[in-house]
């Protein structure tokens, strides 16, 4: 029987944000005994949220030193709540904060830890893990015999817990951290407008097409920047790109200001999560399409046929002139006046 | 004011190939992996550019590449990598697969690190990719940096800028496209690079020349490092299953088409 | 003032150089003249991005190749094998669009009346003795390459850099001082951007040019010294292939050699062979006397790979490779200029491809092999390595060997194709079994304007191995270029593109990297280009640059 110990960092206002709501209840599905493991600056309305979720301890580390996301702190409050906890199984949200400290933690208590978890399900009483490999390119199912084990579940993977709120018996742990590093701030992306959002109900990719020469023989780039603009505006989308897109931002070409190397999908770029995904003006090639694995239902606009996107990568294909679609979708999808 | 700079970095298939999971006695591994063209890890050859880059800056630096990975397709990939950067290389021959357990990585990754001769511990700045192409897992680096008791790790990096007091200022990309701004107040650190800023460097013949003066001792000196397994079991691996069944729809007026698209984005 | 100076500088790095260099790393103790004490200074550059992208359809009797490695064991290469059997086809055509004569349809109809043709195909009860390859070897040339290449590299004699294109030779009064290599980091135009570097200037005593059918510096060098006399390269073909996983219950052997003929014109020659682990290879000749585009060499490999005799096997297959490349079937008459002061050529772009046998890589591997031992030669008698002297060390080796004396024999093999395919095939079985005796003469017809294809079905894509153009080139040829290099392609003339009615350019670019752009100059996309050269080939007013450029296939398995 597992000994399980859900890690979560609180958000600024000391509850816990969406992924880790998503994870705690895959951490209780496991059958054993759950510890629950806060750390922030403040941590009661977070143990308070989930008070009724059945866990034995509610541990946590609090203090301004773990507001911030860093690797020392971070990395010192879970190695306490991992010791404390005796836990054999660690489960936590993959963010950029937990996938900096926690394989530490685990390399300190000489366990093992696996990141990008798709799923944790437990057969036979043996929990497996499956997660992805060789970018998003095949999907494993592994279990391990070590313990402890780290596993870091991605967002959007779960449905998140809905349980009552109520009072939780909190037991601090006292963590006095060392560290030579000051955290003293976030910056923005230099683009103008902020287009990359994780949490968009759709992805819009735009690809090199938007650039070259249209039917008239002319490209017409600062139409179609102001129309990818418009319907990330009007639609709520994440902008995504492709790495021909991107690439010739950096040869000088006329390129979109709106789109840097980080809006890259596939290949060396990202693997977004998204529930709805619009292909425009891109071939729909492989490698690029392989940052597509986690979008459930991809549409696409290209004007050949025999694009990539035709041949099962796409649910449906608009062959069509995107520049007059999405003036129409943007005109449909602004608020009447 | 100079520093110590060891990249870790291996070798994964070159992006464009198809790779196809097949199960043997040892577990998993690519099909054909053998025949597949490598390149160093991207993101650990963004680490060894910006190392490189950072070196030349600060005069009296050194770099090191350890690469833990089949010596033949690492002499391979030297061969165009060689040209890019100088550094020395550190070459341990082993398995670059995604499926090996990086806390063996880690831990074979570290020996060789702690054996490097002339390191200076306290100007040591372990460069890595955040991720890898292959595993994809962000894990090994720590562990590296953890049996080297190092205390600040920072991953997702684009940007080190070096301070005239010493102190490293570092950006790690966090969610939403931004950027975390830190201040280290000197190395040793641990760096998991994201993609960087800076531009692939161009094939430098000479230095290929040098650096492959120092490489190809180094690569028939390789010593084995096995990474066993231990403990890890994988029930299964297997491609996604990705064909769909794709409506075209042609000659629809755009109009048409719009509507259709704001009905499907606005629904459920 | 040059930058690099060593002993030899290598161009390209294909069968030839691997010959060569194969043949200098197994001699010991070669002591450098540019640096006295120090070893030979031996470097060798390639543009490709890695030495494992080389295209060939390869099966080899493998005779130079052997004498070099008698060790060589097929099962220590991946996809190489032995050959186990061999055959030659006619090809019927199944659809009625080919462009055969009457008389062809009629033995067609014949063929299939008496049940001769199962298939829609004639296997020929007797292949004839030029066209053997038993005791030969099948092979994937890329495997082949990176094989030797790793050896040669781990055997520290020489330094072998892929991704590095060669610009041109250093020529000084009509001396070869060595090369000079391409610029980095400058836009499409070739001006300097972020980045810049020069190329590098690289003196070499000796600089060996193993550059292949339409090397830069090969090129360069035929500009330069005019052809011997009665000398030219004018014959060409484009060898398009595709490698593919046979499906499971599928029942070949493997070392399975099949030739082709008749289908899907009666001009193209097609093979396919078979590898270990159920891969097989499949491609088609389109040569330069055949009087429609070469664009259309994708489309009609695969109509071939559709035709019923070799779709029975391909049918559910999956496409694992592609690649394209240029052939020089002048042969023997296509033979430049083979030695000069500085300078020695090797391999395919030397005239060393046999046209009639269908051989290419074994020669070009035995002409470096005869330079390597001339050189070598020299090296230890103190002689220099001048005109003069390779000459007599390089030339008359080569002279001597089988290599001259089969090309010789197909000399004029493949010129009744000029008048007809009967002419052709009777004219090819008369050179090759008189021992180029007796040969049915022909010249070489100008390239007409294009002609759409007629007739031919729409493809069927099936997304495992009938594939768009573009998916071809993705996924089967993983076609990328780095940036910060100028266009290997441009068009000289403007006026002379916008008056060009034919555009033979964009019809048979193997990539369609060159497309259409109004009535103005062809638009090149570099990231698409596969150098396979058919452009420089196609130009009929020789409009058009063709230069060392650096990317291009990704596969290592043609």
């Amino acid at each position: 029987m597992e000994r399980v110990l859900f890690l979560a960092h609180t958000e600024p206002d000391g509850r816990l944000g969406k992924a880790a709501l998503e994870t705690l209840p895959a951490a209780l599905a496991l059958g054993g005994e759950t510890v629950i493991g806060l750390v922030g600056p403040s941590t009661a309305p977070a143990a308070d949220q989930i008070a009724a979720c059945g866990a034995v301890r509610f541990l946590a580390v609090e203090g301004a030193e773990f507001a911030v996301s860093r690797y020392a702190t971070d990395r010192q409050a879970v190695e306490a709540l991992c010791r404390e906890s005796a836990a054999t199984l660690i489960l936590a949200p993959h963010s950029s904060r937990w996938v900096r400290a926690l394989p530490g933690v685990s390399a300190r208590l000489n366990g093992r830890v696996d990141t990008h978890a798709t799923a944790i399900s437990v057969v036979n009483e043996v929990p497996a893990v499956t997660r992805w490999f060789y970018r998003q390119r095949m999907e494993g199912v592994l279990t391990r015999a070590q313990r402890p084990w780290f596993v870091l579940l991605e967002p959007g993977c779960h449905p998140a817990w809905t349980g009552p709120g109520g009072c939780a018996a909190l037991e601090l742990l006292r963590v006095e951290p060392a560290t030579r590093t000051i955290v003293t701030g976030l910056r923005a992306s230099q683009a103008g407008e902020q287009t990359i959002r994780p949490d968009a109900p759709l992805l819009f990719v735009a690809g090199a097409g938007w650039t070259k020469k249209q039917a008239d023989g002319v490209a017409h780039v600062e139409e179609a920047e102001r129309l990818i603009l418009d319907m990330l505006r009007a639609s709520g989308a994440s902008l995504g790109g492709s790495k021909s897109l991107v690439d010739l931002s950096g040869e000088g070409q006329a390129v979109l200001a709106c789109m840097t190397h980080l809006n890259q999908i596939g290949q060396t770029g990202s693997t977004p999560r998204h529930p709805k995904g619009l292909s425009t003006c891109c071939h729909g090639e492989e490698p690029h399409v392989v940052g597509w694995r986690f979008i459930t239902e991809r549409r696409a606009i290209n004007l050949d046929p025999n694009c990539g996107w035709a041949r099962g990568k796409a649910d449906v294909l608009y062959v069509a002139d995107a520049f007059a679609v999405v003036r129409e979708v943007n005109r449909l999808l602004e608020p009447r006046p | 004011m100079s520093f110590s700079i060891v990249v870790c970095g291996s070798i994964v298939p070159d992006p464009l190939q198809t790779l196809e999971p097949v199960m043997g006695p040892n577990g998993p591994a690519l099909k054909n992996e053998i025949m597949l063209p490598a390149v160093l890890d991207p993101w650990a050859a963004h680490a060894l550019f910006e190392a490189a880059h950072l070196a030349a800056e600060s005069p009296g630096s050194r770099v090191w590449l350890v690469s833990l990975a089949p010596k033949a397709k690492l002499q391979q990939v030297m061969m165009t990598m060689a040209q890019k950067a100088p550094f020395e290389l550190l070459a341990l021959d082993g398995p670059a697969s995604g499926f090996s357990d990086s806390a063996e990585t880690a831990s074979a990754l570290a020996d060789a690190v702690a054996g490097i001769a002339g390191l200076d511990r306290s100007r040591l700045l372990l460069f890595g990719g955040w991720e890898s192409a292959s595993r994809g897992a962000c894990s090994t680096l720590q562990g590296v940096g953890e049996r080297l008791g190092i205390g600040e790790q920072f991953f997702g990096v684009d940007t080190l800028t070096v301070h005239p007091d010493g102190s490293l200022e570092i950006l790690e990309r966090v969610e939403g496209g931004r950027h975390q701004v830190s201040v280290c107040a000197g190395p040793p650190a641990v760096l998991g690079w994201a993609t960087g800023n800076l531009p692939e460097p161009r094939n430098h013949p000479q230095t290929g020349m040098a650096n492959m003066r120092q490489i190809l001792p180094a690569l028939q000196r390789a010593t084995a490092a096995r990474l066993p397994g231990t403990g890890l079991c994988y029930q299964s691996v297997t491609p996604p299953q990705q064909m769909r069944q794709t409506r075209i729809v042609k000659n629809l007026p755009p109009e048409e088409v719009a509507r259709e698209i704001v009905a499907w984005i606005t629904g459920d | 003032m040059s930058d690099l100076e060593v002993d030899l500088v290598c161009v390209g790095f294909g069968p030839a150089t691997a010959g060569f260099l194969t043949t200098l790393s197994q001699t010991p103790g070669l002591e450098s003249r540019v640096a006295p004490g120090m070893p030979l200074q031996v470097i060798c550059y390639e543009r490709a991005e890695d030495i494992s992208f080389g295209v060939s359809g390869l099966v080899t009797r493998g005779r130079g190749i052997r004498a070099s490695l008698p060790d060589l064991d097929p099962t220590a290469i991946p996809l190489a094998t032995p050959v186990t059997h061999e055959k030659l086809v006619y090809l019927a055509d199944p659809i009625g669009a080919s462009r055969r004569g009457p008389a062809l349809r009629h033995i067609d109809r014949w063929l299939r009346s008496v049940d001769l043709a199962r298939e829609w195909a004639f296997e020929l009860p007797y292949t004839p003795p030029f066209l053997r390859k038993h005791g030969g070897l099948v092979m994937s040339l890329g495997q082949f390459l990176q094989h030797v290449g790793g050896s040669l590299m781990a055997s520290g004699t020489v330094q072998i850099w892929p991704a590095m294109p060669v610009a041109e030779a250093v020529l000084e009064d009509g001396l070869v001082r060595g090369v000079r290599l391409t610029d980095q980091g400058v836009d499409r135009r070739g001006q300097p951007e972020a980045g810049y570097l020069p190329g590098l200037e690289v003196r070499a005593l000796l600089t060996v040019v193993g550059d292949g059918p339409v090397g830069a510096v090969g090129r360069q060098l035929e500009a330069a010294f005019p052809w011997p006399e009665g000398q030219r390269q004018k014959e060409w073909a484009l060898g398009m292939k595709m490698v593919a996983e046979l499906p499971d219950d599928v029942d070949l052997a493997a070392g399975t050699v099949i030739h082709t003929l008749g289908f899907p014109e009666p001009e193209i020659f097609g093979f396919f062979y078979v590898h270990p682990g159920r891969v097989a290879t499949a491609g088609i000749f389109v040569p330069s006397w055949f009087l429609s585009p070469v664009r259309t060499a994708y489309r009609y490999l695969q109509h071939f790979l559709m035709h019923p005799y070799l779709w029975r096997y391909l049918e559910r297959a999956r496409l694992r490779s592609w690649g394209a490349k240029s052939l020089r079937e002048s042969g023997r008459r296509g033979e430049p200029v083979l030695v000069g002061e500085g300078f020695a050529r090797i391999g395919e772009g030397s005239g060393s491809t046999n046209a009639l046998t269908g051989s290419g890589v074994d020669e070009a591997w035995t002409t470096g092999v005869q330079l390597a031992e001339a050189v070598t030669a020299l090296l230890r008698d103190g002689a220099p390595l001048d005109r003069a002297h390779l000459e007599t060390a390089y030339l008359e080796r080569r002279r001597g060997s089988w290599v001259d004396r089969e090309a010789h024999i197909a000399e004029r093999a493949r010129d009744g194709f000029h008048r007809g395919f009967f002419p052709g095939l009777i004219g090819m079985a008369l050179a090759g079994l008189t021992q180029g005796r007796i040969a049915i003469p022909g010249e070489p017809r100008p390239m007409p304007s294009t002609i759409d294809a007629r007739g031919w079905p729409a493809i069927p894509y099936d997304g495992r191995i009938l594939l768009s153009h573009q998916d071809a080139l993705l996924l089967g040829g993983k076609v990328q270029a780095p940036p910060g290099y100028a266009d290997h392609v441009r068009f000289l003339d403007a006026s002379v593109c916008a008056r060009c009615g034919t555009h033979l350019c964009v019809e048979m670019c193997s990539g369609q990297a060159i497309t259409a752009n109004g009535d103005g100059v062809p638009a090149f996309d570099r990231e698409k280009c596969v150098h396979c050269g058919a452009c420089l080939w196609n130009c009929e007013a020789h409009n058009l640059v063709f230069q060392a450029g650096a990317g291009g296939l990704h596969s290592s398995e043609n």
